[in-house]
């Protein structure tokens, strides 16, 4: 494959209206990809066996999510809109800090909707990571509270 | 005057009030759902508070959410739009009870036309004629079959919480009662959460004229003429004229006066409009009271020359009619096609999507009421109009050619469109004749000579 091949791919992308082209012959790798203005050329020589275009289910993928759900953050979302209070009354003191462990039954904050005071749950298992929503401001539906690892 | 609105709606009506409100020097909250975050009533909106997920009742439908939002923006007023909670006389309460303003009738006029056997109810005590039908809810199918056999058939069963063409059946004889009893009850109990029926005489191809009826909170009552909305496609509106080619200036004034009659024996406030069926003859039978805007308030406005969504605001704000429109007079003509994104060439299959490429029409009498852009992504949650195209003439034929070469204009691609099945229907004879009913587009489908071309590729993307 030279210049003038890929040339010629990429004016048949441009009449075709395709925005990504992609191909794999004996070892050489080829992705051409219509970016916003700009057009990335990449191609890579792939590894001596060349992997499967298609995986098997659940032999390549087990690792690989496992390995993400270790470094991911899972978020806690505001299941309404209100105002969003990380204790039960300005006496006493939060629910949860940056490092408190919480189980799916945790109360992490209270979010106050037309004068009722409702508990949110964590509905998720691990370590708070990060305090996202800010303290006696209105949170909308869907808004992240919390982060966990 | 409201220092704050919030606009429980979207698409087109949402985009139509933030513009009310911004020309009244009001600030506008809009409440949205995850599928409308890039609409464009949520990017011109003051503020905006995401209230749920896709589906309506995960969002749009959800009062305690709307009025949590109301109170987090501290608003003064809400504007309910049309569909979703504009007919609600419970969520007009729990505005009342939160001291928020809810822009529209009061609760007991809503309860009275809300339910379609106590309009009627209360149109007969009006003296305004009434289709002949039950004289309540009809039980079951004994007593359908005995309503039948006095009015004769055929007839039209309907749901007493209906709305938008949904919950009704039509019985031609006998046979069919029964099949379509149940039907329209399962449909209804399915849609409305209230299967309760009543029976009306089906006119066959009736003209479906509406009155708009508006009314200040010290007690100026007024109608602003008629619409004809006959031009359906399975009882849903796509083309709508002001005024209706078949209403003489007499009959005008006598169904008027009825509408006004009715709309203040129940205490009507703010903007609602009257239905009715009429037939060749020039009798006139109500159906059914809308006890919010409508979508075609649009071609009223221009003949009339009215802002109708901006007067709502003010009424509710307990300003007097405006003058201009207590003595509003029609002049003008104007034609008003629903764009869909539908597919007419498939059955009007729904056509959700990204527009690729959007360009609407402009010129003289040209009104576009849309919230769609290059790039909107349609989404496959809510109803399938995009686009209100209306256009306005000193006659009616120069509406109609306004109309033919404003559809040629418009220009979008990455859906389809019902802009070729409108265009069609501007070439037809009969339309530009002004002979139409309500079985016009069904007999016009079936004909031979019916014939929706494809839109030719014209200008660059």
């Amino acid at each position: 494959m030279d210049l003038k091949d890929i040339k010629a791919i990429i004016d048949l992308m441009k009449k075709n209206d395709l925005s990504v082209f992609e191909m794999e012959k004996d070892g050489f790798r080829l992705k051409l990809q219509k970016g916003a203005g700009e057009q990335t050329v990449f191609s890579s020589p792939a590894p001596a066996a060349p992997a499967p275009v298609v995986t098997a289910p659940g032999t390549a993928a087990a690792p690989a999510s496992e390995a993400t759900a270790s470094s991911a953050l899972t978020d806690i979302v505001s299941p309404m809109v209100g105002t969003f209070y990380r204790a039960g009354s300005p006496e006493t003191p939060a629910f949860v800090d940056v490092g408190k462990e919480v189980s799916e039954e945790t109360v992490v904050c209270i979010i106050e909707a037309m004068k009722v005071m409702n508990e949110i749950k964590a509905e998720t298992k691990g370590v708070i990571a990060e305090i996202v929503a800010e303290n006696g401001k209105p949170v909308q539906f869907g808004q992240v509270l919390f982060r966990v690892k | 005057m409201f220092e704050k609105v919030l606009i429980a709606n979207r698409g087109e009506i949402a985009l139509r009030i933030i513009r009310a409100c911004k020309e009244l020097g009001i600030r506008t909250l809009a409440v949205y759902s995850e599928a409308d975050v890039d609409s464009l009533h949520v990017q011109l909106a003051d503020e905006a508070i995401c209230i749920g997920a896709p589906p309506s009742s995960e969002s749009y439908l959800k009062i305690d959410r709307i009025m949590s939002a109301a109170e987090v923006g501290d608003v003064d007023a809400i504007h309910p739009g049309y569909g979703f909670l504009a007919e609600n006389a419970h969520f007009a309460e729990v505005c009342e009870s939160c001291k928020i303003k809810f822009i529209g009738p009061p609760v007991s006029a809503m309860q009275a036309m809300g339910d379609k056997n106590s309009a009627r109810a209360y149109a007969r005590k009006a003296g305004v004629s009434v289709t002949p039908g039950s004289d309540g809810i009809v039980e079951n199918e004994q007593e359908a079959m005995k309503v039948a056999r006095r009015i004769g058939f055929p007839i039209m069963i309907k749901a007493v919480a209906g709305g938008g063409g949904r919950g009704m059946r039509m019985a031609h004889n006998e046979a069919s009662l029964g099949p379509a009893f149940h039907a329209a009850g399962n449909e209804a109990q399915k849609a409305f959460g209230n299967g309760a029926l009543y029976i009306e005489k089906l006119i066959i191809n009736p003209h479906h004229i509406e009155f708009q009826i508006i009314a200040d909170q010290h007690g100026h009552t007024v109608h602003l003429g008629e619409r004809d909305c006959s031009i359906q496609r399975r009882n849903q509106k796509v083309i709508e004229e002001c005024p209706s080619p078949l209403i003489s200036p007499g009959l005008r004034k006598k169904m008027g006066h009825a509408a006004i009659k009715l709309a203040q024996s129940v205490g009507y406030q703010n903007a609602g409009t009257m239905e009715f069926l009429v037939d060749n003859e020039g009798h006139y039978y109500f159906i059914e009271m809308n006890t919010r805007i409508q979508v075609e308030h649009t071609i009223t406005e221009e003949v009339y020359g009215c802002d109708l969504v901006k007067e709502q605001i003010l009424i509710a704000a307990n300003e007097r009619l405006s003058p201009h429109v207590a003595h509003a007079e029609p002049r003008l003509h104007a034609i008003q096609c629903r764009i869909n994104a539908e597919d007419p060439e498939k059955n009007f299959q729904p056509s959700p999507g990204r527009i690729a490429f959007y360009y609407a029409p402009g010129g003289r009498g040209v009104r576009v009421d849309s919230h769609a852009y290059t790039g909107y992504v349609v989404p496959p949650y809510y109803d399938s109009m995009i686009a209100k195209l209306i256009t306005i003439g000193a006659t009616r034929a120069s509406a109609i050619a306004r109309m033919r070469r404003a559809l040629d204009e418009y220009y979008i691609t990455g859906i389809k469109t019902t802009v070729p099945f409108h265009s069609a229907i501007m070439r037809n004879a009969d339309f530009r004749n002004g002979i139409y009913d309500t079985g016009f587009v069904e007999r016009l489908m079936n004909s031979d000579d019916f014939e929706i071309k494809a839109m030719p590729a014209r200008l660059h993307e």
